[in-house]
């Protein structure tokens, strides 16, 4: 057991855990945040990504104690009061159907968009298909997803 | 009208934010515990010793239950009470559960899971189509058999003969959210159980059996689903017995879900099929005889299997009238997963079929494959109507009278730019040796109806309350694909309220009983009908009330706008639902729907066994690299019916989804059983969905301006599983790039793998 | 299980010689594996300590520190000797793992389909090693003893990958069935250096093709003096006794072998093309 103290959505938590405990499982299991999705257990999916520290993470694939002092932001402290425009396009865009793999897309996205931002570099459609090869879809066929992206880029 | 408007989904707003509930998100009581199964290690044999004190020891562990610990055995089968939810003694494939773990973690569970020490005494498995035939291992007596006309003589008298063998791979179905179910123990016995499920009244009737309770103690819930896809037909049906028996036996709650590999490992896939075809034709490619054997491999359970093989014979025959056919359908028994429910049924594997032949055929003739496939179409619907042409029958001798593909293919021919692009396509092949390019277009007639008849039935329950909102239940399950908005449009329409006014609540064998499975499609078609009627009855009565006390006729009573004007009066839907109220009018209603016209016999192969038929069409161009089979989409065109939509925009998401589907089904999706009969595919890393990359460069989807010609839902079609079958047009372009490597025929089996197409080249090359 | 999170390499030797410890970079291989069975008693978490992470030339060599992770060999400016490389690192995982992910941890993880391994060969690259007894330098090819087995004591920890600056181009393919997130069905890594438009020295590697990752010897000595328009037949014809392919869930022997000619003449004359930006 390590006590460990992160900030998750703006909020100071402290929580005793077991080393072996994953971001994903502390998350949902400890802090009760369940919009973070496993959907694979082996970091291929990504249904489970947060920003740690403002960078897109596999929840799955993080140890929570290795996070002591960070900055987590999981899809239900996306919103600042108002829907992200990311949140706002996926669902003006009809990019999802089943939506269980809507809250790492929409994290993952706004990884990217802000990356590419920080960085000058025009995001293409073609990115952004690189980019999110990480997050899987059984339902939409991407289409929907990508123009989603394209067009909160636009407005962030 | 709040139907045929695009609104985003129903959750929509709860996904973006992450707090939508799937049922692990369910905030379970205190005390609730987690299950996990242990599985077995061999595909075949007898179940000698099981030692599980190494799991009653670790740490968490709460109960174990082994075969000899449950008597009478539950039984978790949806048809033909062969499933045992614990193998043993007899084993019947690997990675069958053959004890339960309870335990106080998630992975407290699944750690302990692996610990059991299985003995066996093991025997050889039947791990194919071909060693099943060989053992005459199969379900039913014999093979089906159904036939139209004198199919070996016609084809003894055609000019020109075709004949050959495809194999078809299943398709694990990957719903994204794993199966799930959370048991909450009642007073007096009763359960009540949350399940991701496509049929709670299936999860409920197994429940009650496993407890050995009449099914009103036993209620079900299922708010969504992450995805379904057939999948959750009856394959959560494990789950949710283990989580009630548990529940009952500790008195807790008790939650279990697979964890992705247990999923794929325990959980039955799409069948995978082998068809053997001879076809008889004339010099333009018009088919006098079919005759098709298929084999479908249905893993140890019977499961859906029967109907999954019924549907694939009623494909057999796609868009195209066969003058004389003769379908063969053997049901292999093996010890592998039990094959289930999967997007199309078995339909897609018989429309792959009938869709190779054709494409055999234009090879031996040399012409276009879209001028042979043409002229094999039905007669057109229109030149039906206009007494023109006669209808054309089905192998099952059902009048195709709605046939629309001479019109659709005709419009998708020139938005898509067929004739240049196949132009283009043979210039750049002529010119290019090791990059081959490859363009096809192939349609879908899917038939819309359960087969067995019964299943043609749906309920709902509609209340008003006093102040004029609107409770909307029915007997549908939601699993992404947008049926609960759409049945709250068709509510929404009937009172004439904005959306906002309907409440969509979860599914619930306590509020709408005895309901068929989410499946086949029909989840509009039926459950927006019943809806309607429900909805309706309330609104005549309160316009009947209305009318009463305004001194009018209730035809003069109109519902718009979140107002109901009376004559002159106007009134808002809360006045005049308060008015009804205080007058004592019952503001709760029950809609019952059945599919009309419908009369099959499964046996004989004849009959209606669908109402309607819903179309499609789509061009696929491919680029193959010829020297390591690797490929790419270049271009998709989609045209594809649902009737007067009553949601465009969830429509098209349909026929997108669908069609990268269908397209990883025939192309990268590859199932891998060893030798041992362990499936080696069970992880996202080995087994390959399609991925954002992967869709096509330009993707065109529309869908056709037309109403369905039999009275459904506001006149639309549904389409859940035949956009699917599109994806049928990218195994055929990659059969066309595949020939223009060398004359023969490139007889590609599905899926067209790198390694596969690269074999097929080597071929035609040699 | 406990985990370790030393800032100093001294605090993390001493840790390894504890024994019984577990080593972590980026986590991306050992994280699944706790899924199943008891975890490690020990995790050693390397990440955190000062000076493993990053790229940098010193005397005509080129040191990755063990905690570099792919994002950080796609971002650093580097010569085209590295373009297969970098090739590489953007087809590890997808990108979230290419942010942890690490180039150590690939070579020390020992996959016979690390992305990492064929192209990291044909640099010639040697593997850094510090232990009780001081510190070391092994050949990647030494250095990779087996399938998921390396040449590492007990107590010893790799610090960082060292490569030989020279002339030479990389370029790196791999195939799977799907463009990314592919544990592939065969990868090549090579590097060549010409002269006049002719090859001067040839480096090809191919990983994902038998049980461990080899270096084209043969190839490499028949390619010398070679023109772009003599590749495709040099390798068509060019024994290659280490290519052992092998069955497997992911592919035949044969499609292997056909394949992977086929990506070896690709890669070379990807190496021979215009520097480009990789």
């Amino acid at each position: 057991m390590t006590n460990i103290t992160l900030t998750v959505n703006g909020k100071s938590v402290s929580r005793d855990i077991p080393d072996e405990t994953l971001l994903s499982e502390f998350l949902r299991e400890h802090l009760r945040l369940t919009g973070t999705h496993v959907g694979c257990d082996t970091s291929q999916c990504g249904a489970c990504v947060v920003h740690v520290d403002g960078k897109a993470a596999k929840s799955c694939t993080t140890l929570a104690v290795a996070l002591d002092g960070a900055q987590v932001t999981t899809i239900e402290g996306l919103a600042n009061g108002d829907l992200h425009p990311m949140q706002e396009a996926f669902t003006e865009h009809h990019g999802l159907q089943c939506g269980f793999c809507t809250p790492g897309m929409i994290m993952a996205s706004v990884d990217i968009v802000n990356r590419y931002k920080a960085e000058g570099r025009t995001l293409t459609e073609k990115a952004i298909r690189h980019e999110l090869e990480g997050n899987i879809c059984r339902c939409t066929g991407y289409h929907n997803i990508v123009k989603a992206v394209e067009s909160a880029a636009a407005k962030m | 009208m709040s139907v045929a408007r695009s609104l985003p989904h129903d959750a929509a707003a709860l996904h973006v934010t992450g707090t939508a509930r799937y049922v692990d998100d369910i905030p379970a009581p205190a005390g609730c515990l987690h299950l996990a199964f242990g599985l077995s290690n061999i595909a075949h044999g007898t179940l000698t010793a099981l030692d599980l004190s190494a799991v009653r020891a670790t740490p968490g562990v709460v109960a174990v239950f082994g075969p000899d610990d449950l008597s009478p055995m539950p039984d978790c089968s949806p048809s033909a009470h062969d499933e045992p939810l614990l193998g043993g003694p007899a084993i019947s494939y690997l990675g069958q559960p053959i004890f339960l773990v309870v335990a106080d973690s998630h992975l407290a569970a699944r750690k302990a899971a692996r610990l059991g020490q299985a003995s066996y005494d093991e025997k050889p498995a039947l791990l194919t189509i071909d060693a099943a035939l060989a053992a005459n291992s199969r379900f039913e007596d014999g093979p089906r058999i159904w036939e139209k006309g004198d199919a070996a003589s016609a084809i003894a008298a055609a000019p020109h003969v075709v004949e050959g063998v495809m194999e078809i791979g299943g398709q694990e179905h990957f719903y994204l959210e794993g199966q799930a179910a959370l048991a909450l123990p009642q007073e007096g016995g009763d359960m009540v159980v949350q399940s991701s499920t496509q049929h709670p009244t299936e999860i409920q009737h197994k429940v009650a059996d496993a407890l050995g309770v009449p099914m009103h103690a036993v209620r079900v819930e299922t708010r969504r689903m992450g995805g379904g896809f057939g999948g959750k037909e009856s394959q959560g049906n494990a789950l949710a017995i283990a989580c009630a028996l548990a529940a009952r036996a500790t008195g807790r709650p008790c939650k279990m879900r697979y964890d992705r590999d247990d999923d794929m490992v325990i959980t039955g896939k799409r069948h995978d099929f082998s068809i053997a075809y001879r076809a008889g034709f004339d010099d333009e490619g018009r088919v006098a005889g079919v005759e098709f054997v298929q084999y479908a491999r249905c893993g140890w359970a019977q499961d859906l299997s029967l109907p999954v093989a019924d549907r694939a014979m009623l494909h057999a025959d796609n868009a195209y009238e066969l003058p004389t056919a003769r379908i063969e359908s053997h049901r292999l028994k093996t010890h592998t997963q039990s094959a289930t429910a999967f997007r199309g049924f078995g339909g897609p594997q018989g429309m792959v079929g009938i869709e190779r032949v054709m494409d055999h055929i234009a090879h031996h003739l040399g012409q276009d494959p879209l001028a042979v496939r043409r002229r094999n179409f039905y007669a057109s619907g229109g030149d039906i109507s206009a007494k023109k042409k006669a209808a054309g029958t089905t192998p099952y001798g059902m009048a195709v009278e709605d046939f629309e593909l001479h019109e659709m293919v005709a419009a998708l021919e020139g938005s898509s730019d067929y004739a240049a692009r196949r132009a283009a396509v043979a210039d750049w092949n002529a010119a290019n040796p090791v990059l081959k390019k490859g363009l096809a277009l192939t349609p879908v007639k899917f038939g819309i109806s359960f087969t067995l008849t019964h299943l043609n039935q749906a309920g709902a329950l509609v209340h008003v309350y006093q102040d004029g909102s609107i409770h909307l239940n029915h007997g549908g399950t939601e699993m992404g694909q947008g049926l609960f908005q759409k049945v709250a449009q068709v509510a929404a329409s009937s009172f004439g309220v904005p959306m906002a006014a309907v409440k969509i609540t979860a599914t619930d064998t306590g509020k709408v009983p005895n309901t068929s499975a989410t499946a086949a499609s029909s989840g509009s078609d039926l459950n927006g009908m019943a809806v309607k009627v429900a909805c309706d009855t309330i609104r005549d009565r309160i316009a009947a009330h209305l009318a009463e006390t305004h001194q009018t006729v209730p035809r003069r009573v109109h519902f718009a706008d979140g107002r109901v004007f009376v004559g002159d009066a106007d009134l808002s839907f809360a006045e005049a639902a308060r008015s009804a109220y205080e007058a004592r009018i019952s503001l709760s209603a029950t809609g019952f729907y059945k599919t009309p016209k419908l009369d099959w016999d499964r046996i004989a192969g004849r009959g209606r066994p669908f109402f309607y038929f819903a179309y499609g069409a789509a061009v696929t161009e491919v680029v193959l690299d010829t020297l390591t089979g690797e490929n790419r989409m270049l271009r998709c065109d989609i045209l594809h019916d649902a009737g007067a939509s009553l949601n465009p925009a969830l429509d098209i998401g349909q026929v997108e989804g669908g069609f990268v589907q269908g397209a990883g089904w025939l192309t990268t999706e590859e199932l891998v059983w060893d030798d041992s009969g362990r499936l080696r595919t069970h992880a996202p890393s080995t087994y390959k969905i399609p991925a954002c990359s992967d869709r096509p460069a330009v993707f065109n989807v529309a869908l056709w301006d037309g109403e369905n010609s039999e009275e459904t839902i506001y006149r639309s079609k549904a389409v859940g599983e035949p956009p699917l079958i599109l994806g049928i047009s990218a195994l055929m372009a990659l059969s066309d790039a595949v020939a223009a490597c060398g004359a023969p025929y490139p007889a590609l089996d599905a899926p067209a793998t790198p390694e596969r197409l690269l074999a097929a080249i080597d071929r035609v090359r040699a | 299980m406990t985990l370790y999170r030393p800032d100093s390499l001294d605090s993390a030797l001493s840790l390894l010689g504890k024994g019984g410890m577990t080593v972590l970079a980026g986590g991306t291989d050992v994280y699944p594996g706790l899924r199943d069975g008891a975890p490690p008693a020990h995790l050693l978490d390397i990440s955190g300590i000062a000076g493993l992470r990053g790229i940098a030339r010193a005397g005509g060599q080129w040191r990755i520190g063990a905690a570099t992770t792919w994002t950080d060999v796609i971002r650093a400016d580097l010569p085209p000797l590295f373009d297969g490389l970098k090739l590489a690192a953007r087809e590890v995982g997808s990108v979230q793992i290419q942010n942890s992910g690490t180039v150590a941890g690939n070579l020390c993880n020992a996959s016979p389909a690390a992305d990492g391994v064929p192209v990291l060969m044909a640099l010639d690259a040697l593997v850094e090693v510090q232990g009780p007894g001081g510190s070391r330098q092994v050949p990647l090819t030494d250095f990779i003893a087996g399938p998921r087995a390396v040449a590492l004591d007990p107590g010893e920890l790799v610090t960082a990958v060292l490569i030989p600056d020279g002339p030479g181009q990389g370029a790196f393919l791999k195939l799977g069935a799907r463009r990314y997130l592919v544990i592939s069905i065969a990868m090549v890594g090579a590097v060549i250096a010409t002269r006049s438009g002719r090859i001067d020295r040839a480096r090809v590697a191919v990983g994902s093709c038998g049980p461990v990752a080899r270096r084209l010897t043969g190839v490499e000595t028949a390619l010398t003096g070679a023109a772009p328009g003599d590749v495709a037949r040099l390798v068509a014809a060019a024994d290659l006794p280490e290519l052992a392919p092998i069955d497997d869930v992911r592919a035949t022997a044969t499609y292997r072998n056909d394949a992977a000619r086929t990506l070896i003449a690709r890669a070379i004359l990807m190496a021979m093309e215009a520097p480009h930006v990789a």
